[in-house]
């Protein structure tokens, strides 16, 4: 655009000194078109290509305000979808690392904790198939005691039945009452060698399954010590798991604001484009008087004057880089941001 | 609850520009394409500043400023002009006009939001 502008003004200025000289360009030898002629010439040329530049600088502003009116609604729904991932992450870790987590150790925990108290309930139990045990010893040896008992019972009575007979009618009654003794000590006996056997048998039946209830809670003891192992070992795998993603997701959440930044300052960048726009259509609207101004002089109504299209230029101007600009006749550097409070 | 700014500007990159800056700070944003347009958001809502360029088509910053400060709801709602002016007495239009601060594009989002805490209402 600025190669447009300069051959505008290179135009204008040249067109007056243009019929002048031109005869100097041409030499001695060539013919000259009358002034009128001429001046018509230049009046066709000027309605023809100013509506062309005026046209392409209009196409130009057309399609860098649609290409960066694009960019800037794709940057900022980037910028919006990244906000929305960085809370939303920010949000489940948070969850994961103080709740989920915290809440699972605690119901693992739970789990195990009931494990314990049903293996100590059993260990218990065996406790008391122990004792019971011991009771059943004890009642052997009073079995034992009773068949004693019974035997020396039975052997008193023998010689209380021998006595009575050497006592003869007298001692009659008493020899009956001693045969009876005899008898009752022989069936304590009996009595009491059954109970010796019948408490054999539920010693026996008692050792039995005490020895399967403690192989069945060594057992148990052993797989909730292991299961507790286990849940620990899941829960500092999880932990350690955790920790990865939390590093890992903290690196993409760093990564993400550094491209929101980074985005940030391109798009502060794109404002470029409203103020190239404004320059182009300046001079566009410059552009546009050309025609004018050439068909005023061709008529005579007025010289063709470079400083009418340049004041006219200059009084659009709202930049200070366009006053510099014009006034230096270079480019010249955007000046920084100022704030100004009423 | 979020302050609302009314931006307007005929330049849709601009706009795009003022609103990340300014959402991305907690404030919700409503914006018109010139001052006429910009005129008929003013319907009532509750708009805690308005951000305005000074050179636009159909009503320009200075006039819809103007026009602005005539509506009792709006007429002491701090406005700021966000412009590639340089005259100087445009800006003095501007401050006559009703503006509380005048900035020069093209402004950095950090300029930007200091003025509007500075200046929005609570």
């Amino acid at each position: 655009m600025a190669e447009t502008f300069v051959a505008v003004i290179a135009l204008a200025a040249g067109f007056g000194a243009g019929y002048l000289t031109r005869g100097r360009r041409r030499g001695p030898s060539a013919s000259l078109l009358p002034p009128d002629r001429y001046a018509e010439s230049v009046t066709e040329f000027a309605d023809a290509v100013a509506p062309v530049w005026s046209a392409q600088i209009d196409s130009s502003r057309t399609q860098m305000e649609t290409a960066v009116g694009q960019l800037t609604e794709t940057f900022g729904g980037i910028v919006e979808h990244l906000d929305s991932v960085l809370t939303s992450s920010s949000g489940v870790l948070d969850e994961g690392q103080g709740g989920t987590f915290d809440r699972s150790r605690q119901r693992l925990g739970d789990v195990v904790g009931t494990l314990d108290q049903a293996l100590t309930a059993k260990r218990e139990s065996l406790g008391e198939l122990h004792s019971l045990l011991s009771l059943n010893e004890e009642l052997r040896q009073m079995s034992s005691e009773v068949t004693r008992i019974a035997a020396q019972t039975n052997l008193l009575a023998l010689n209380a039945a021998i006595e009575a007979q050497r006592a003869g009618e007298v001692g009659a009654s008493f020899g009956v009452v001693a045969l009876e003794v005899r008898q009752l000590a022989d069936r304590s006996q009996n009595t009491s060698a059954r109970m010796v056997e019948n408490v054999d048998r539920v010693a026996a039946a008692i050792t039995s399954v005490l020895a399967t209830a403690e192989s069945s809670a060594e057992r148990e003891g052993n797989a909730v010590a292991h299961a507790n192992g286990e849940v620990q070992a899941v829960l500092d795998d999880l932990m350690d798991m955790l920790s990865r993603i939390r590093d890992s997701s903290q690196q993409l959440e760093q990564a993400a604001v550094g491209i929101r930044g980074e985005i940030g300052d391109s798009l502060v960048n794109l404002q470029f484009q409203d103020r190239v726009n404004q320059m182009l259509e300046h001079l566009r609207d410059n552009i546009v008087r050309f025609p004018e101004l050439a068909a005023d002089a061709a008529t005579g109504a007025a010289v063709l004057d470079a400083r009418i299209l340049l004041d006219d230029l200059a009084s659009k101007y709202t930049m200070a880089e366009e006053h510099q600009a014009h006034s230096s006749g270079s480019a010249t550097k955007v000046s920084e941001s100022e704030i100004t409070f009423f | 609850m979020a302050k609302t700014i009314l931006i307007v500007d005929d330049s849709a990159s601009v706009r795009q520009v003022v609103s990340i800056a300014l959402k991305g700070a907690g404030y919700e944003v409503i914006t018109g394409n010139d001052g006429k347009d910009a005129l008929t958001k003013l319907n009532g809502q509750r708009i805690h500043l308005i951000i305005s360029d000074v050179n636009m088509p159909n009503m320009d910053g200075i006039t819809f400023v103007a026009e602005a400060k005539k509506l009792p709801a709006y007429k002491f709602t701090p406005i700021i002009m966000l412009t590639t002016e340089s005259q100087e007495d445009k800006k003095r239009q501007a401050q006559a006009a009703g503006a509380k601060a005048w900035v020069t594009k093209p402004f950095q989002p950090e300029q930007m939001l200091s003025a509007v805490a500075k200046l929005v209402q609570p």
